[in-house]
């Protein structure tokens, strides 16, 4: 843990750098766009320039998403009195595991559940879940799936539902043992999700 | 009041980003003062004081917090608007208890803080009129 904490330490002061660059380049942008907007239509290729201009823009606001939940990733070992908020987490996670679901042509989202659902969990705990969960699940879904994270309130309980591939086929992944040890490990209750379809996890009750 | 004659300081000790942002402001007919660390904001103040400061919460030396109170104590008419990170929304919020005005998460949009900054005036013009 104090090596997670460490490089945590490390991610957020980077993800505070890049934030300040971010902001650099979009103010930069802006100012090009504002002269621009003043030259009265004198330059022969302004419509290019804007185009570029609206791409720069586009580009720091997924930088700026990236950085936003690597940042939270950076803070996710650390311990909360109050516990982790599980959307927060969980949208942390599917930001940041995009990359790896396109690569099993799988488009990932997310439904949050009520906010301010806290779970005892720390941040890191639900996101190494959750991602268990989603290596299970990916080699099983076909092309072009839309696979979506979904946030519930079960009996006041935190619950995690991943739907897509059916449970048996889940179990049967080699992946599923470390998830089962894992869940259990943490006091999270796995089991099929509804109708047997995907898996779904209950997480313990923040204690705040 | 026009914005020619507001009185405005800005202060970011990241160069690039507070030096163009002050280039934009004054493109809308808004002038500025500049500043790069604490310090200077407080010296910045003392020597005349602005309606309005924009200051960045996390700056090597004395911290934007640090600065904020200070300035609430010593000029309390001085309207505080912080510039925060997706890490430190937190010290946005302490900031709020502190007295600043507001706060905002870096990137910017100039329009949202150029409509901050006019309420942030006519607030302090209100509250200077209640005070005579």
């Amino acid at each position: 843990m104090r090596e997670a904490l460490f490089m945590g330490r490390l991610t957020a002061q980077a993800t505070h750098e890049m934030q300040n660059i971010l902001a650099t380049i979009r103010e930069t942008a802006g100012l090009m766009d504002d002269l621009l907007a003043m030259g009265g239509g004198q330059f022969v290729h302004a419509e290019r320039f804007k185009q570029g201009l609206d791409v720069v823009a586009q580009q720091v606001g997924r930088g700026m998403e990236l950085s936003e939940q690597l940042n939270y990733c950076a803070h996710a070992p650390e311990p909360s009195p109050a516990g982790c908020e599980v959307n927060e987490a969980l949208r942390s996670l599917c930001v940041l595991y995009t990359r790896i679901a396109a690569r099993h042509r799988v488009l990932l989202g997310l439904v949050p559940g009520r906010a301010g659902l806290h779970t005892d969990l720390r941040g890191m705990e639900v996101m190494d879940l959750a991602a268990l969960a989603l290596d299970c699940a990916l080699p099983l879904l076909e092309r072009d799936t839309d696979l979506r994270l979904v946030v519930q309130e079960q009996g006041g309980l935190p619950v995690v539902l991943l739907r897509g591939a059916s449970f048996d086929d889940l179990c049967r992944r080699t992946e599923f043992l470390p998830l089962s040890d894992r869940a259990r490990g943490l006091g999270v209750i796995l089991r099929a999700g509804p109708d047997g379809q995907g898996l779904a996890l209950t997480l313990p009750l923040a204690r705040g | 009041m026009n914005k020619q004659d507001w009185k405005i300081l800005l202060v970011d000790d990241e160069r690039e980003f507070i030096t163009t942002l002050a280039e934009r402001l004054d493109l809308r007919g808004i002038a500025t003062r500049v500043v790069f660390d604490g310090e200077s904001a407080l010296s910045a103040v003392a020597e005349e004081e602005p309606q309005v400061m924009i200051l960045d919460v996390l700056m090597p030396g004395i911290k934007g917090l640090e600065v904020l109170e200070r300035v609430k104590r010593t000029n309390p008419n001085v309207q505080v608007l912080l510039l925060t990170g997706h890490g430190s929304t937190r010290d946005g919020i302490e900031g709020m208890r502190l007295g600043a005005f507001d706060y905002m998460m870096k990137p910017l949009n100039i329009d949202t803080l150029i409509e901050k900054m006019e309420s942030a005036i006519d607030y302090a013009e209100k509250a200077a009129k209640l005070g005579q």
